[in-house]
């Protein structure tokens, strides 16, 4: 009995001292997965959401946060960035995507998290709990297909992509999925323009002797010579997968074959970076060649593909909703209406920012979407519900409801307003300050 | 040597159904229905033969065989921002910017001094290919640089001294503007090294041609007392050149030009004009009174291409109404001349033309842009372009009209020498075998 | 050409030049010097006419019903390289004065349309900061189908880029990089050398200034003499020292900021503003004393090392110190929702709805001194106005119609509906050339 008696005294006294154990109280609660509820409570319980309610009385002694006039969101999933593997852009030391190799899919994103970057505080500010992290995201910083210090030959399989809240004391420790998905940057054929900068507008000039550079017959034969590559590897990788299974003589462990065997196993889906149309049905095909399962990153257009991409359930991470048309006579707010156009094909997408810096405007990329054509209840699900279905993680993420993370936010308004204020967010239960090195530079200034 | 009983097209008069033309001493001595044909000449039967002026080639680099081919009006195309204008020079820069130019005073890529006539190779291999055509006539210039040099009215002759080729020099100063887009500029790299760099560097040369001037002129008049000035062959060529050749191929750049042109108070005349199809371009030269010289390069569609990358709006349209700019500026009365632009196959140039005037160029106004237009724009009509008593003996005699699907050059008259046409030789690179009929890949 | 024309005739189809009288009906004004106020603006002779509640409508005046939308004036762009031809840089000398930006606009530029769009009327065109002392700039306002005279801004006062920090001195600094050849390294290659090479450049012009000065007294006096050698790199900083040229001076550390104020000082002139200036906020109070204006972005950072200490107060602190602040985009795609920059003042650091909007409307206009004809709605302006479907300082609004001078120049509802027509056109061409030349259709190789 007095062990009893002991073991209640503790867990009070742990309740009272637990920073991950409080309640809610008095706010407007958006789930996400259902109706908001105005003026309800949440009970958050070893960082874990445990009770929704408007009648929830908090035990003594437990930490309440009182929530008047404030709502309570699930916090944010950027499904596309490189947070804690670049810090500054410029700075090659600083930038660990982008490694050398064409196939590398035993290259782990997740050990070259830098916990400490700067990157995050600057996130969470702004209402973002985890991200999907990959080795060469194509964003600006590194790229061993195409970013900024690409070295060696075109890279197909860039490593494995982790999915990681935006705090914690290591990597281990800030780790959802360590492997959430595998990076294929697909061949492609470049075209005229990129993204970001803006397009190359076609010279007139141009047109006399052709485009400088690979003509399109040298560059569609290295692209389909890539492909069969890409095919042969696959071959290998379930040839090894056989000769493990079968324990063959003279078997030998191969890394980068090892890393592959969840591929095949439909464990881990292959996160598949192609642009235009036709890479994209040459991917879809790919995949189902090579019966894996997909989603496709940052399609610069959807077109034919959308019904392709809606009958084989492939869900798409959209990349900056804020860029510029890709050719000149491309209508002007064709990236903002992409969204629009997945979600009336039907097509189940989530955003992803693609880009450090921005990584903390996601839900005004949201918002854009709203804007041209969205629903503004499907913006809200692509950073919130959908990643985390996407990611495999729905069960402990993506929405404030019983039995997931407390992985919360408290706003002063709608998340996906620019003017919303953040006032509390939460990992796992836990507070997080809402301070970085900005704020802290801000403080120091505003006071000189 | 007198051509008897043929059709001849004068170009500065109505077309003499059947006539004869005399020759003399290089000249022509006398043309008409009626003429008789002197005792001594050797007569040169004409029946059912067409005699035009020999073509001129308003702007060209035949006779200059270093010289990359003029203006070639494709870029790398990699502009950053907006659009790149002519690049591309002849791949030996002169030996004037062996050094990194630190500035406008370091005078980069100019070499305004130098003459095409004094540079002038007989043994051009294009100039045969170039009188199979129906040339006799080229205004040729260095094409190398910013100021790359004057040039000089030639006759196609396969001469032993190139003197004797020379008609008219100098004929202008040929300017390029080239130099490359995105955001690069240059750094590391000589001066100028973008487009308002360049604009810039000629607007300096053209304020210190002025200045020299005025302290050469002070110095002749009296020395005493005064540092003499330096001599600066630079700016020597540029106040040696009565005008200007300025490329031009967009309609924004027809405008800047114009309005460059103006400000340094040059006689300008524009090349390219690949947008001159536009009302609004043809309305500034008109206005302007500014000549100019159309490609007859017309744009194409790239040859191997991504059938993912459609070509834009603004592109496609180009390509479509390029080669209806000549009638276009025929209508609007502005003085243009046709010219090569790297073309030098007979059946290329053949077929440039007629794709003008099938896109509504008359035959006859076809016939002037290559003859009395071009001479009257280098102030050499007096002595060229139509078939007229006194002035020179270059002709060119077909089978069936000019700019036919299957003329057929008879002979060439230039200076009054016959010659007659090479046998038609494979194009030497760039388009790959001129083959007939369909299918034919490349 | 038809698309530009379509455009064209759209915008004059609608409000011929200043012939006729629009009126703008029953909208939410926000007129920023004057307060917002829900009512209707008179547009006559490219002016605005009249504000107010009630408005006295004239019978013949084109009416644009702008019930539940806001109006703005048009948004100012304090930094922008768009419609410009060929590089905007003059990188192989540190001082390239002599160019001039005006030479090379290119009116046809898409990113002209798009800005638009965006909701950009006027924009400060600028060098490149590739070099300490860059080119001449101009203002011009987005009068798409104008040409190039056309768009110019008349009676703006012309400026001069200068750039201070990491991009000026990367060409002291060569990199091997992509397959490089040794390039000639190109002074300077520290901050130290940029002040002085700044230094050095206003020290020639003071004794241009002076020959020159020397001269015209002398002909004033009755002399005849043979003027100076015209110096076109000179040229623009003798305007500078006598105050008839403004500076932009791209800059990011508090450092060298600071470095070009004394500069300043000891030559005798003046800074007009500062551009990007990330670090602004830690010497606003010189900044101030100085009397420069400052234009900023919102929210980049981490992109170069000199922009670790950026901070998305930068803005807000700066205004407080006194600082004339503007929002910029730098950047052919932000500018196209500088309206949402702005607002992100108001969520970083608290500044009010009227300062921010004022961001990237009056104040780039007092920046660039054509505030008296542009930067609010007033009686007496120029009629540069943008009409918003939503409240615009928010990422769900987006631009409906713009007004330069009283003509409407975008129309959203136009644009969308023309779009069928400029692509049946372009279908017609390509299809047109496709039979043309069969030949050059390229051959596909089947399989690699």
């Amino acid at each position: 009995m007095k062990s009893l008696a002991i073991l209640i005294g503790c867990a009070m006294a742990a309740w009272a001292a637990s920073n991950d154990t409080f309640v809610i109280r008095n706010a407007d609660v958006y789930p996400v997965t259902g109706a908001a509820m105005k003026g309800v409570s949440v009970l958050v319980q070893d960082g874990k959401i445990a009770d929704i309610g408007a009648k929830i009385v908090a035990p003594k002694g437990m930490r309440v946060v009182d929530a008047k006039g404030l709502r309570v969101y699930p916090g944010m999933i950027d499904s596309g960035t490189e947070l804690g593997l670049a810090e500054i852009e410029s700075v090659r030391e600083s930038v660990d995507t982008g490694e050398l190799g064409e196939f590398m899919p035993q290259l782990r994103a997740l050990v070259a998290v830098n916990p400490g970057s700067e990157h995050f505080g600057v996130v969470r500010v702004n209402g973002i709990t985890s991200v999907m992290t990959f080795p060469s995201s194509g964003g600006r910083g590194g790229g061993g297909g195409g970013g900024r210090f690409g070295g060696g030959e075109q890279q197909l399989i860039a490593g494995q992509a982790a999915l990681i809240h935006t705090d914690g004391w290591t990597w281990e420790d800030m780790a959802i999925e360590r492997t959430a998905a595998m990076h294929l940057i697909f061949p492609s054929i470049a075209g005229r323009g990129g993204r970001g900068g803006g397009p190359i507008p076609d010279s007139v000039l141009e047109l006399i002797s052709g485009t400088a550079g690979a003509s399109y017959t040298q560059a569609r034969h290295t692209y389909e010579q890539q492909i069969a590559k890409l095919n042969d590897f696959f071959d290998q990788a379930r040839q090894y997968q056989k000769e493990r299974a079968a324990h063959a003589p003279g078997f030998k462990t191969d890394l980068k074959m090892e890393a592959m065997i969840p591929v095949l196993e439909g464990k881990v889906p292959m996160a598949v970076s192609a642009s235009r149309a036709s890479a994209i049905h040459d991917a879809i095909a790919f995949a189902d060649k090579q019966n894996i399962k997909i989603v496709l990153l940052q399609p610069r257009e959807l077109g034919q593909a959308a019904a392709e991409l809606k009958a084989k359930n492939i869900p798409v991470i959209l990349g900056r909703v804020l860029a510029l048309p890709e050719a000149e006579d491309d209508p002007y707010d064709q990236a903002f209406t992409l969204p629009a156009e997945a979600y009336k094909a039907g097509v189940k997408f989530a955003f992803g920012t693609f880009d450090n810096e921005f990584v903390r405007n996601l839900p005004f990329q949201a918002a854009t979407a709203v804007a041209f054509g969205l629903p503004y209840d499907e913006a809200l699900k692509a950073v919130t519900i959908n990643p985390a279905e996407i990611w495999g993680v729905a069960n402990e993420l993506g929405s404030v409801e019983k039995g997931k993370w407390a992985d919360l936010v408290i706003t002063t308004g709608d998340l996906l307003e620019i003017q919303t204020g953040i006032k509390h967010l939460y990992i796992k239960g836990k507070e997080v300050e809402l301070t970085n090195k900005q704020t802290r530079l801000y403080e120091k200034y505003i006071a000189r | 040597m007198a051509v008897r009983n043929a059709r001849i097209v004068t170009v500065s008069g109505p077309v003499i159904d059947q006539g004869t033309v005399v020759l003399r001493h290089g000249l022509i001595e006398a043309v008409g229905a009626n003429v008789p044909v002197p005792p001594d000449a050797m007569v040169v039967d004409g029946e059912g033969l067409t005699v035009y002026p020999g073509l001129i080639d308003g702007l060209s680099t035949w006779g200059l065989p270093g010289a990359a081919p003029a203006a070639p009006t494709a870029t790398a195309g990699r502009g950053g921002r907006g659009q790149t204008t002519v690049t591309t020079t002849a791949p030996a820069t002169p030996a004037a910017t062996s050094t990194r130019a630190r500035g406008p005073e370091d005078r980069p890529a100019t070499t305004s001094w130098l003459k095409a006539a004094d540079e002038i190779s007989p043994t051009d291999r294009r100039i045969e290919t170039a009188r199979s055509a129906g040339f006799t006539t080229a205004v040729t210039f260095p094409t190398s640089g910013i100021f790359a040099g004057q040039g000089a009215v030639i006759d196609l002759l396969s001469a032993q001294k190139p003197g004797e080729m020379v008609v008219a020099s100098p004929a202008g100063q040929y300017i390029s503007l080239t130099r490359g887009g995105g955001f690069g500029g240059g750094v590391g790299g000589s001066f100028p090294g973008s487009l308002m760099g360049v604009i810039a560097y000629v607007r300096q040369i053209y304020l210190d041609a002025e200045h020299y001037k005025l302290v050469k002129e002070a110095y002749a008049r009296d020395p005493r007392g005064m540092t003499r000035p330096e001599y600066d062959r630079a700016l020597e060529g540029v106040l040696e050149s009565k005008q200007i050749l300025l490329p031009a191929n967009r309609l924004v750049e027809i405008d800047r030009m114009l309005r460059f042109a103006a400000e340094l108070k040059q006689r300008a005349i524009l090349y390219g004009a690949r947008e001159g199809y536009r009302p609004e371009a043809a309305d500034l030269l008109k206005k302007a009174g500014a000549p100019v010289l159309v490609s007859l390069h017309w744009p194409e569609a790239p040859r191997d291409a991504n059938p993912e990358d459609v070509d834009s709006l603004r592109t496609l349209e180009t390509r479509d109404k390029a080669p209806s700019a000549p009638a276009l500026l025929q209508k609007a009365g502005v003085q243009f001349a046709f010219y090569s632009d790297g073309l030098d196959q007979p059946r290329d140039l053949q077929r440039a033309v007629k794709k003008a005037i099938d896109a509504g160029l008359s035959r006859a106004d076809a016939v002037r842009a290559l003859t009395l237009s071009p001479a009257e724009i280098y102030g050499v009509a007096d002595r060229l372009g139509s078939i007229e008593t006194g002035k020179i003996a270059n002709l060119v005699v077909t089978k069936g009209e000019l700019f036919d699907d299957q003329p057929r050059v008879q002979f060439i008259f230039v200076d009054g020498r016959k010659y007659t046409p090479a046998a038609e030789t494979p194009a030497a690179g760039g388009r790959g075998p001129v083959a007939e009929g369909p299918g034919v890949d490349q | 050409m038809t698309k530009i024309k379509i455009l064209l005739a759209a915008s004059i189809a609608l409000a011929p030049l200043g012939a006729e009288t629009t009126v703008i009906r029953n909208a939410t004004i926000m007129t920023v010097t004057k307060g917002t106020l829900k009512g209707s603006i008179v547009v006559r002779d490219g002016k605005i006419a009249e504000v107010g509640e009630k408005v006295m409508e004239p019978a013949d005046a084109k009416i644009i019903d702008a019930g539940g939308q806001y109006v703005i004036p048009g948004i100012i762009d304090c930094h922008s390289h768009i419609a410009v031809d060929g590089s905007v840089n003059e990188g192989s000398v540190s001082v390239s004065s002599m160019v001039d930006i005006k030479d090379v606009i290119n009116p046809e530029d898409i990113a002209i349309y798009r800005a638009l769009a965006g909701g950009v009327t006027t924009a400060n065109i600028l060098h490149g900061s590739a070099n300490a002392i860059g080119g001449q700039t101009l203002v011009l306002k987005m009068r798409w189908g104008k040409d190039a005279q056309g768009m110019i801004f008349e009676g703006a006062l012309p400026g001069i880029k200068f750039a201070l920090g990491e991009n000026p001195k990367r060409a002291g600094n060569p990199q091997g990089g992509r397959g490089a050849t040794t390039v000639e390294a190109r002074y300077p290659a520290t901050r130290m050398g940029i002040e002085d090479t700044i230094r050095e450049a206003f020290n020639e012009a003071k004794a241009y200034k002076a020959e020159w000065d020397a001269y015209n007294a002398k002909v004033a006096g009755g002399e005849h003499l043979i003027p100076p050698r015209k110096d076109l790199k000179l040229e623009p900083l003798k305007e500078v020292l006598e105050g008839k040229r403004y500076i932009h001076a791209h800059c990011y550390r508090a450092d060298e900021i600071l470095m070009l104020m004394r500069v300043a000082d000891d030559f005798g002139f003046k800074i007009r503003t500062f551009q990007h200036v990330l670090e602004g906020y830690k010497v606003a109070k010189e900044i101030a004393a100085h009397g420069a204006g400052a234009s900023t972005f919102s929210d980049w950072w981490a992109f170069k090392v000199e922009a670790l200490d950026a901070i998305p107060y930068n803005a807000a602190i700066m205004q407080k110190y006194g600082v004339v602040v503007s929002m910029n985009s730098d950047d052919a795609e932000l500018m196209r929702h500088l309206n949402t920059e702005a607002a992100k003042a108001m969520r970083y650091g608290g500044v009010s709805e009227t300062e921010a909007l004022a961001m990237v409307t009056l104040n780039p206009a007092k920046q660039l001194g054509i505030d008296n004809r542009v930067g609010s709605i007033e009686t007496g302006k120029d009629a540069d106005l943008v009409i918003y479907d939503k409240y615009p300082l928010s990422d769900f609004a987006k631009v409906e119609k713009v007004l330069i001078d009283g003509n409407l120049y975008f129309d959203r509802d136009q644009d969308v509906t023309g779009r069928a027509a400029r692509q049946a056109e372009k279908q017609k061409l390509l299809d047109k050339e496709k039979q043309n030349q069969p030949r050059q259709q390229p051959q596909r190789r089947p399989g690699a």
